[in-house]
């Protein structure tokens, strides 16, 4: 049982990740920083509850919203190019922060032992579930809360006046611009949210694995991240949980047993439903048809 | 003795800057002619050069072969990635082939970490020896792969300006529509950019392997991303302005690996892509900054 809460625990996680790639990919920019304000948060997150020994919230928050800032102070600069100098940049980005925290130390003793970040060594000691007694079921529940509430709020944003600016300038700028958007505002704005949302996640991760280091948030995961929301389709957050259950669920656990084959055709099919649904799986016109069909129901 | 050493790394990294150059021209060809980039590009490169590593360990060979071998398995490779990854994605969709390179990246990656099982391979020395000029040395393999990667450029030059296909490389690249109304075949034009830069690619990956000593997975990732800053810094679509961008790339990285070490020394050559992007967004030899 333990083994399938852990994999929710994952999910959630990786949900959230996914999110916060959403938040920017709907203004149409590609951004492969989101590995880095994950890093940020889970730092910033550990630090507080082990060093200073906040409340977890309190420091989920702190971790949130420092990693927004370094993602409205980072969009700045980064945005001013677009498209793949963007993607380029970002992967610049996380790689420096992934690069910092391989050389960052900071430890205090605490009783007899030393405690904190050890640049390649990582941060061990992030103990505060257990200390506190929280189970792994809590920790699930607790995450999928956090998760639950985020989407709600993106799924909100999308249906409000927020969601059309965002969706309208990633369809076309130059339109957006003509309808009086200031486009700066926003892509900082979406990146700043997403920034935060990328924090949070880091947080979470912080504390449920109880050990990070600068290896877990790499590149490769910043790939991940873009992965959810484009495989899942952008039309609705409900894709991106969908890509993450496909790909977590699916891919990275249930193909288990075929052992070291399963790497393979990890990237394979990827390929492949990039081929069969360019839009992504569950695109707008999916979407539609689900809507309709449920409207049908009601009647 | 601080300028001796600081002469000495400046070479060094300027001599390895070359394949970085190569890398970086195999993104902004691919950039130029599609308007897409290519994900996999190094994953394919590293790829080829272990194909070359596999053929020379099954029926022998002298060490230079490896590089003509990797240079045909990179174009192979090229010719997939084209098939698998663009040619039946819609062009108008850019994540689309976003995403479908970067799945065909964690393939190449997957592969080649598969049939190695992770471990290095010893990848064999073309030239060796040192080139003594009194206070400073130069490595006899960094003046060979500089001097190759310099030849691939002369001839990649001479295909692209002096030659038909050239000429309909870059019509593509200017004007895709225009192109194919004097009926150029924009599929095939794009195909032969693929196969061209998958054996540039391929050529270099062996070049770096020659360079290094080995090939390991672990190439793959910072070789990605140091192709994409010097196509950036370069100017995208720009290939004097890859060249000149990996050479640079090449030295900046080995002084500040001089100054501040191994382990800091990339978080320097990011940043030298940050000061670019404020600076001078459109890279190199822009020589006006256009509006959004």
């Amino acid at each position: 049982m333990d083994f399938y809460l852990g994999l929710l625990q994952i999910m959630g996680v990786h949900t959230l990740l996914g999110l916060s790639a959403y938040v920017v990919l709907q203004t149409g920019q590609v951004s492969l920083a989101q590995a880095g304000f994950m890093a940020i948060g889970a730092y910033i997150a550990a630090m507080l509850t082990v060093l200073s020994g906040w409340p977890l919230i309190a420091a989920l928050i702190a971790g949130a919203l420092v990693a927004g800032l370094t993602a409205c102070l980072v969009g700045f600069p980064a945005l001013r190019v677009h498209g793949l100098m963007l993607v380029v940049a970002t992967i610049a980005f996380t790689e420096i922060v992934r690069l910092f925290f391989f050389n960052f130390d900071y430890q205090i003793a605490r009783g007899s032992l030393r405690v904190g970040p050890l640049g390649g060594e990582g941060f061990r000691q992030i103990r505060y579930f257990p200390e506190n007694g929280w189970t792994t079921l809590h920790v699930a529940i607790f995450i999928w809360t956090v998760v639950a509430l985020v989407m709600a709020a993106l799924w909100w944003m999308d249906r409000s006046r927020a969601g059309a600016v965002l969706r309208a300038v990633g369809e076309d700028e130059i339109a957006a611009q003509s309808c009086g958007i200031n486009l700066t505002a926003v892509k900082v704005s979406a990146m700043t949210a997403g920034g935060a949302i990328a924090g949070l996640a880091g947080g979470l991760y912080a504390h449920y694995t109880t050990h990070i280091e600068q290896s877990n948030f790499t590149i490769l995961l910043a790939t991940f991240a873009i992965a959810y929301p484009i495989l899942g389709g952008l039309s609705s957050v409900f894709g991106t949980v969908a890509a993450v259950i496909f790909i977590q669920g699916f891919l990275v656990e249930g193909l288990r047993f075929l052992g070291d084959w399963r790497n393979l055709l990890f990237g394979a099919l990827i390929v492949l439903v990039m081929n069969i649904r360019p839009s992504g799986l569950l695109d707008a016109r999916t979407m539609a048809t689900l809507r309709r069909l449920f409207s049908r129901k009601e009647h | 003795m601080l300028i001796v050493d600081l002469v000495q790394s400046i070479v060094d990294g300027l001599l390895f800057g070359a394949t970085y150059a190569l890398i970086g021209i195999g993104f902004t060809l691919v950039f130029g002619v599609m308007h897409k980039i290519n994900m996999a590009y190094a994953a394919a490169s590293v790829g080829a050069a272990y194909a070359a590593l596999r053929l020379i360990a099954l029926i022998g060979g002298p060490a230079w072969a490896s590089l003509l071998i990797a240079a045909a398995a990179g174009g192979v490779f090229g010719l997939i990635i084209y098939w698998l990854c663009f040619r039946f994605i819609p062009l108008s969709n850019p994540l689309a082939t976003l995403m479908s390179t970067v799945g065909m990246f964690l393939l190449a990656e997957e592969i080649i970490v598969h049939t190695t099982d992770g471990m290095p391979q010893n990848y064999p020395v073309v030239v060796r020896g040192i080139l003594d000029m009194g206070e400073f040395m130069i490595r006899g393999d960094l003046v060979f792969v500089f001097v190759c990667a310099l030849l691939a450029m002369v001839v990649l030059l001479y295909l692209l300006y002096r030659t038909k296909l050239g000429i309909a490389t870059r019509a593509v690249s200017q004007q895709p529509v225009a192109a194919q109304l004097v009926g150029i075949r924009l599929n095939h034009i794009n195909a032969l950019t693929f196969i061209v830069t998958g054996m540039l690619g391929g050529f270099a990956g062996a070049l770096i392997g020659s360079a290094v000593g080995l090939l390991s997975p672990l190439l793959v990732i910072p070789l990605t991303i140091k192709g994409l800053i010097v196509t950036v810094i370069g100017g995208l679509g720009s290939i004097p302005g890859a060249i000149i961008a990996g050479l640079l790339v090449g030295m900046a990285e080995n002084v500040f690996q001089y100054f501040r070490g191994v382990t800091e020394r990339d978080i320097y050559v990011m940043l030298l892509l940050f000061v670019f992007l404020v600076f001078r967004p459109g890279g190199i030899f822009s020589n006006t900054v256009k509006r959004d």
